[in-house]
């Protein structure tokens, strides 16, 4: 602005020279000549600069826009220019202050405008003209309402102007694009014109939002009359009342100091670079462009066409792949390339077609509204990209603005080990002690220096040794911990601690940690490890997740086959608990550990985490490939180690950790389980029939409960046999024991002491009775004490203690549930451990396998709860929890780890011991309930309804037409009974639930044997008339049998 | 490094036990329980040595299982950074080995060896001066310097490197 400085000294009047400069200027000549300076003066506070800077963004826009925007502005208004100068009042915009202060200083204004202003005077009036100016200025203050915002305002004062009710609204209409401005001045221009008939009071145009303009006005209607007629303005569009609250914020200015210097990195927004990293190499400011670096996306083919003036396709479909520019491929292909020196800068650039080149990258200079420089977070790739062999340590400082530019407040914190990077103490290293805005002082960690240094946080890079626990804290790889292998400048290299892969990350993106995490570990509802059904029906396991994706081992044992996979791509998640059989046809259920011992992994040995389909993932945890899983056919593994050990080595301390927090489960399972579960041990009640038990006489030692410890012998059976710890052959169940057979020591069937736990009304006085029961235990159990209870249930309950001998069935169970002797060693020992409630060790084990019969026979429960604290009693059972860890693919959904259903198939055939005592018993049967026991023989009655379970077929639908001598029944199959007639040993035999108004039988109790009609369920107790007395009585659910319908 | 101390742990004994041999008992299920496995304080419990003493037994309720506390002498070994360690080498891919020193696993990344070594895929995957005297596949012993250490509550990890003096494949042709 000197020039105009000089124009003025010599007081040349004409104002002719000032014209090629810019349209402001231009416009305000227009003024001047007018001679009604001090009116404008009056009015315009400034214009000049920003006017300028508008101007030239103008142009921009123009580029992108063909818009006649200025120019159809200036055409528009500029005849009217003088009158028109009184209204225009940017007073708003940022400099105002700036501006003012200017006027105030007015003599020696070197402002550009005032200058104007003085060069269209005569220069007599100069002197009148100044202090006329000043008064008016004077005048203008005074009155002004206006109030300079200097950081004295306070609070209070800002709130009182903002916009209320009764202030003018703000309205938005819209208007041509590119000719917001020409619309605000022809509004102006309107007003002027017709004077006060229009009642706007004012036309705002914003050069940052495009097709709109605001008119401050209290009606709408007023703005429609003052847009009425105009072209620019779309006065039939709608207009839009801007919220008070909004007001404020129309009219602010963000100041966007951008910031752009050369070597940061920007991305591209428009064209076909947009999303592109490119890198300043140079600004010119003046002209509001910038040169950038580039890797180009040149299609050299069609480049070629176009340069021989072939046809070219208009519109391409694609973009190119960014590649660098190779000038020997362009030459090939006949693309002239000149070779031209840079006037400037003095490099030589590769020119093809307008385009310059060097060293593969593209110069292109573009407009500083094209880039986009805030929040760039180039990624290692991209910059690795950009990184040219030769210029390692440029790069890195290149990236290193770039990161400088990007940390956020509070990056440096107390206590973090950084390295200087820039400057003169390069190199030295330190403790940050404190942070101040964007000094930071460290504590070098070198002798002699002062005890802190301030440094300047660019200057700082965080610092990190080899061995260092982090974590990522930014970037693409945030959320990873690892170790810290090497140090690169400010790139370090990390040991992730899951993938046990390498990361590169920057310094600052890290942070130390002795957090291990593996990162994002979950997208949507798949988690890393997670099986999973892919679309295509094939399956695998996630072992790792990346930001969209996952990778997943899929489930083909021949060969490891990771597939990358969209979340969309999964189905769903696969957590059925199945098994298989290994290669010795023992079942494998998840957690068993297993080793490989044929295919491509042979020798590896890990858990099983999943089974699907045959197929094992076992997790290896010396196998790095694949985040440690491998994938194998259940038939080419054999599970490892056994059951032995566990119940001792761990299942003790576990067990009594857990039995603490096991509690609730068992009771409220019961229940549900009535249907198939625990059958009344009914074989017990024999033998108390007999008066004759295996265990008479021998020494026992009570393994449970308060006379835990206590060995004696046996006069009569009264005990729950959970309570003896066997002899110790049997005791420690070892895998290798033959399976059928050591278990038979245990004449009697195991029982499933039935009712207990499931009648749930029950079970006070079941713990009543227990706790009295017991004592007779320690008398070496004497006689059945409680023989006289009233209460039907409790007569049961007491009827059914021998039965408890059965308890101890479980190991024979396990001896002989063909099932057992594999159980899978994990699982088990958890199971086992004897401290969980009473069941003895291996009788768990052997539970899971063996769906024959229920672990958790209610009995057990009771039986543990010697103390009399029944309700508890059931609870200490470890299974809830032991299933929950290691749920054995056995035990479906029964979270109580009892698994229901009786298979007789695979149980029956070593039952022996069982079916025999069954007989006889008729009136010993009050209670046998519920299905599924081994001695059904016992209580099933004719007429009613039974599921036949036969191996290796289906369960068939029967009716009970006879009850053998031996526990079997004569059972015509079919729901009528019009089928084929067949045998089936009682244990094969399930008892149909009754469901509301069937006709029932009861089962147990003193109404054994009459029948009924079941007019009601409640939980676990049935409601039913009986047919012989209509009497309405309250049973067990368990009591009941459906009847036949037609006999 | 190796540490000969005396440590104490809540022993819980199932009843069962309860007789004559309780002690021995005791003294094997402690074996069984703490040999072998990793504290992030103390390391590896590689030993026990002697019982220093045992305390008096409490009964928990409703268990009958039985706390003693017992005081035994044992080896731990925990390794320490910066620490020297001959370990064998486990599994070589391109990212560097791991070897083990007992129960420990250090990985020496391939930034860790040194430049002239270059790594060789095939069968017997291995690192290999450029004059192929000196090798590094599976089963090679190496002596290392641990870097850092990751301790977890059951699992200690190192990284190692055997960029320095003296550090390197061990015996054979050196």
């Amino acid at each position: 602005m000197s020039h105009r400085r000089r124009d003025d000294d010599d007081d040349d009047d004409d104002v002719e020279p000032e014209e090629d400069e810019e349209e402001a200027l231009d416009e305000e000549e227009d003024e001047g000549k007018s001679g009604r300076k001090r009116r404008r003066s009056e009015f315009i506070d400034d214009v000049a600069e920003e006017d300028e800077d508008e101007d030239e963004e103008e142009e921009d826009d123009d580029d992108f826009y063909n818009g006649g925007g200025g120019g159809g502005r200036r055409g528009g208004h500029r005849p009217k220019r003088r009158s028109a100068s009184q209204f225009i009042d940017e007073e708003a915009q940022v400099d105002s202050d700036g501006e003012e202060e200017e006027e105030d200083g007015e003599d020696d204004e070197d402002d550009g405008r005032r200058m104007h202003r003085r060069t269209l005077l005569p220069r007599e009036d100069d002197q009148v003209d100044v202090e006329a100016l000043e008064r008016s200025i004077q005048a203008r203050y005074a009155r002004s309402s206006h109030i300079e915002y200097d950081e004295e305002t306070t609070d209070v004062e800002q709130q009182a102007l903002l916009p209320s009710v009764r202030d003018p609204k703000l309205w938005m209409v819209k208007c041509a694009i590119g000719r917001e401005r020409e619309a605000a001045v022809c509004l102006m221009q309107k007003y002027i014109d017709k004077g006060s008939e229009l009642q706007i009071r004012s036309a705002i145009a914003l050069d940052h939002l495009k097709n709109y303009i605001y008119v401050e006005a209290d009606k709408e209607a007023h703005v429609k009359e003052a847009c009425k007629g105009l072209r620019v303005i779309y006065a039939n569009t709608k207009i839009t009342l801007v919220p008070i609250k909004e007001m404020t914020d129309v009219l602010s200015v963000e100041s966007k100091a951008i910031d752009l210097s050369r070597d940061t990195w920007v991305r591209m927004k428009i064209g076909t670079y947009k999303g592109d990293l490119a890198k300043v190499v140079d600004v010119d400011n003046v002209r509001q462009r910038v040169t950038v670096k580039l890797i180009p996306r040149i299609d050299l083919q069609a480049l070629a066409n176009k340069l021989e003036g072939r046809e070219v396709p208009k519109k391409k479909a694609f973009v190119p792949p960014a590649r660098f520019m190779n000038v020997d491929e362009a030459r090939e292909m006949h693309i002239r390339v000149e070779r031209r020196r840079d006037t400037i800068t003095g490099d030589y650039f590769e020119n093809i077609s307008g385009m310059m080149f060097k060293d593969g990258f593209l110069y292109k200079t573009v407009s500083m509204k094209s880039i986009s420089s805030q929040n760039i977070q180039p990624t290692f790739d991209e910059l690795e990209k950009f990184r040219q062999p030769g210029e390692n340590g440029d790069g890195d400082m290149a990236s290193l603005s770039t990161l400088f530019a990007n940390r956020k407040k509070g990056h440096f914190m107390k206590g973090d080990q950084v390295i200087i990077v820039k400057g003169d103490l390069r190199n030295l290293k330190g403790w940050v002690e404190k942070v101040e805005e964007d000094n930071v002082h460290i504590r070098p960690n070198a002798e002699g220096l002062p005890k802190t240094l301030a440094v300047n946080e660019k200057e700082l890079c965080k610092y990190f040794e080899p061995g260092n626990h982090v974590k990522v804290v930014s970037g693409a790889s945030e959320g990873a911990t690892g170790m810290v292998i090497k140090v690169e400048g400010h790139v370090v290299i990390i040991l992730s601690d899951t993938t046990k892969e390498h990361i590169r990350v920057f310094a600052d993106n890290v942070a130390e940690s002795s957090e291990v995490t593996s990162g994002v570990t979950r997208i949507g509802d798949y988690e890393l490890h997670d099986l999973v059904m892919l679309d295509n029906m094939s399956f695998g396991v996630i072992i790792r997740v990346e930001s969209e994706a996952f990778q997943v081992l899929k489930g083909v044992p021949e060969r490891p086959e990771v597939a990358l996979v969209k979340l969309r791509e999964i189905k769903c998640k696969l957590d059925r608990r199945t098994h298989a059989q290994d290669h010795s046809k023992n079942p494998v259920s998840v957690k068993d550990v297993v080793r490989i011992v044929e295919g491509p992994c042979k020798g590896n040995q890990g858990p099983v985490e999943h089974i699907f389909r045959g197929i094992l993932f076992i997790y290896d945890r010396h196998h790095l490939e694949h985040a440690g899983f491998i994938c194998a056919k259940s038939q080419s593994c054999i599970v490892v180690g056994g059951s032995r050990g566990n119940g001792d080595r761990n299942g003790d301390t576990l067990a009594s950790r857990f039995s603490h927090l096991r509690t609730p489960t068992r009771v409220p399972q019961s229940p549900g389980r009535l249907p198939r579960g625990v059958p009344l041990d009914s074989g017990a009640r024999h033998r108390g029939g007999r008066g004759h038990d295996p265990l008479v006489g021998t020494t026992v030692k009570i393994r449970q409960g308060p006379f835990k410890g206590y060995r004696g012998r046996v006069v009569d059976v009264k005990v729950d046999r959970h309570h003896i710890s066997d002899n110790v052959a049997v005791s420690t169940p070892y895998r290798s024991v033959p399976r059928y057979g050591t278990g038979s020591e245990t004449p009697m069937h195991p029982s499933r002491t039935p009712l207990h736990p499931y009648m749930t009304p029950m079970r006070d006085p079941g713990g009543l009775f227990s706790s009295f029961f017991f004592p007779s235990l320690l008398l070496t159990c004497v006689a059945d004490a409680c023989v006289s209870l009233t209460n039907q249930f409790f007569f049961a309950f007491a009827t059914a203690t021998p039965i408890h001998d059965g308890m101890r069935t479980p190991m024979r169970d396990r001896a002989w549930n063909p099932y057992t002797p594999m159980s899978p060693p994990r699982d088990n020992w958890e199971d086992a451990n004897p401290g969980s409630w009473g069941t003895s060790p291996q009788y768990q084990p052997g539970s899971p396998p063996s769906r024959t019969y229920e672990a958790p026979t209610p009995g057990s429960g009771w039986a543990n709860t010697p103390g009399g604290n029944y309700s508890e009693a059931g609870t200490p059972r470890d299974n809830s929890h032991a299933y929950a860890n290691a749920p054995s693919p056995y035990l479906p959904s029964t979270p109580g780890g009892q698994p229901m259903t009786p298979s007789s198939a695979s149980y029956l055939p070593g039952t022996p011991g069982g079916q025999p005592m069954t007989p006889g018993s008729g009136g010993l049967d009050v209670m046998s309930p519920v299905v599924g026991g081994d001695n059904e023989g016992l209580w099933a009655l004719p007429d009613i309804l039974v599921n036949v379970r036969r191996s290796g077929e289906d369960t068939v639908i029967g009716v009970v037409r006879e009850v053998l001598p031996d526990g079997s029944c004569r059972i015509n199959l079919g729901s009528s009974g019009n089928g084929d007639t067949v045998v089936a040993l009682s244990s094969e035999i399930d008892i149909v639930v009754p469901r509301k108004s069937d006709k029932v039988k009861i089962m147990g109790g003193a109404q054994r044997g009459s029948t009924g009609k079941l007019i009601g369920i409640d939980g676990s107790d049935g409601i039913v008339k009986e047919d012989a007395t209509f009497e309405v009585k309250i049973l067990e659910m368990n009591i009941l049998a459906k009847v036949a319908q037609s006999g | 490094m190796f540490f000969h101390m005396v440590l104490e742990r809540n022993m819980q004994l199932h009843p069962r036990h309860f007789g004559r041999d309780l002690r021995e008992k005791l003294v094997a299920k402690l074996m069984k329980d703490v040999e072998g496995t990793c504290s992030g304080r103390h390391g590896f419990v590689v030993g026990i040595t002697g019982i220093e003493s045992v305390g008096k037994g409490l009964i928990r309720d409703g268990t009958g299982f039985v706390t003693f506390p017992v005081k035994y002498q044992c080896v731990v070994f925990r390794p320490f950074k910066g620490e020297i360690l001959e370990a064998v080498v486990t599994m070589v891919n391109k990212m560097g080995f791991f070897a083990e020193a007992g129960p420990v696993q250090i990985f020496v990344s391939n930034h860790l060896i040194p430049d002239d070594m270059e790594f060789q895929s095939g069968d017997m995957p291995n690192y290999t001066t450029s004059d192929r005297s000196v090798k590094i596949e599976k089963e090679s012993e190496v002596r290392l310097k641990i870097i850092g250490t990751r301790v977890d509550a059951t699992e200690i990890f190192c990284i190692g490197t055997i960029k320095d003096d003296f550090l390197g494949v061990l015996g054979g042709d050196q």
